[in-house]
């Protein structure tokens, strides 16, 4: 083999490790692919083929090094897109990972829910609110959109708009901090490989 | 993969996958071991754990380890330009990392000591 063609063969497969760690940070992926570069040239006696097949499947390793990013981003960031995307990582079964984002999803379904009612109640003050039905406690409604039930009567009055903002915030927190801490117990339960 | 061509000798494919397992979940502390005493780079550390602890890992399996272990701050690494033409990402122990190190070697010993004696009679008798 010429050195043309093991330089082309380590350029691609840099290039698909590339490709497969996008959306990491460009110094992260840059410091791995340097690295990686080393390792074939510090390889150089053994060949350059040695050296590929002890790095494996191209996208496997960026997988490798991109689960345990997404995982530690979603440790250390607030933002819920970092927490999904965390959690697509944060279980051996792919079950265990759809079950993870649904409860999680369900938390924020929670959360608008809530402030939806706070909305409602300052959009349209006569509807929005907390309604119950005296003497039934299954009509307990709180209303975002529709009319309330027949007969009904409301509970709260303004209160519902603050108690309802500060219970969906305590819901976002709630969900945030039980999908950080889970994907932060499995990482450490778990090995990188 | 790799922990690799560590499950080779057993003819039970279950055993194989236990002994993958024990592999994997040593992994951490070899590594940091192997670190102890003093800066090491990636092939560098390949061959280490091959001749210190039998261990025969792929490139694959190692370098996403090391980049977990400085994400969690227990190595720290820094490229050195070499006399070979190119640069060496050196790994060494930070202070967390040396202290993570003892941990686990302590509850290593102290593991494979309680387990002893269960095991030495499994072993006695199939000596006998």
């Amino acid at each position: 083999m010429t050195a043309a063609s093991t330089s082309t063969q380590v350029d691609r497969y840099l290039a698909r490790v590339r490709v497969a760690m996008r959306g990491l940070p460009e110094r992260e992926i840059d410091d791995v692919l340097h690295e990686l570069r080393s390792h074939v040239d510090e390889m150089g006696a053994e060949g350059v083929e040695a050296a590929l097949d002890s790095l494996g499947d191209p996208l496997a390793l960026a997988q490798r090094y991109r689960s345990d990013n997404e995982m530690v981003r979603a440790e250390c960031s607030g933002s819920p897109l970092a927490i999904l995307v965390g959690l697509r990582h944060a279980s051996r079964a792919s079950t265990g990972r759809v079950t993870l984002t649904a409860c999680y999803v369900l938390g924020y379904f929670v959360m608008g829910t809530l402030w939806g009612a706070a909305l409602e109640k300052l959009v349209s003050p006569s509807r929005g609110g907390l309604w119950i039905v005296p003497g039934d406690l299954s009509s307990l409604t709180l209303m975002v959109g529709g009319a309330p039930p027949a007969g009904a009567r409301e509970m709260l009055g303004w209160w519902v708009v603050p108690l309802a903002l500060l219970a969906g915030y305590g819901v976002k927190v709630l969900s945030d901090r039980a999908a950080q801490w889970w994907i932060a117990r499995y990482r450490r339960t778990t090995s990188v490989i | 993969m790799a922990t690799d061509q560590a499950a080779n000798a057993n003819s039970d494919p279950e055993l194989d996958k236990w002994e993958v397992q024990l592999r994997k979940g040593s992994l951490e502390l070899v590594i940091l071991a192997c670190l102890w005493s003093g800066r090491l780079y990636g092939l560098e550390i390949l061959r280490r754990l091959e001749s210190d602890s039998d261990l025969v890992l792929s490139a694959g399996t190692v370098y996403p380890l090391l980049a977990r272990l400085k994400t969690d701050g227990l190595v720290q690494a820094e490229w050195v330009a070499g006399d070979s033409g190119h640069a060496r990402k050196y790994y060494q122990l930070t202070l967390a990392g040396r202290s993570r190190a003892v941990q686990m070697a302590r509850l290593w010993v102290r593991f494979s000591t309680g387990l002893k004696g269960s095991l030495s009679n499994i072993l006695k008798e199939t000596r006998a």
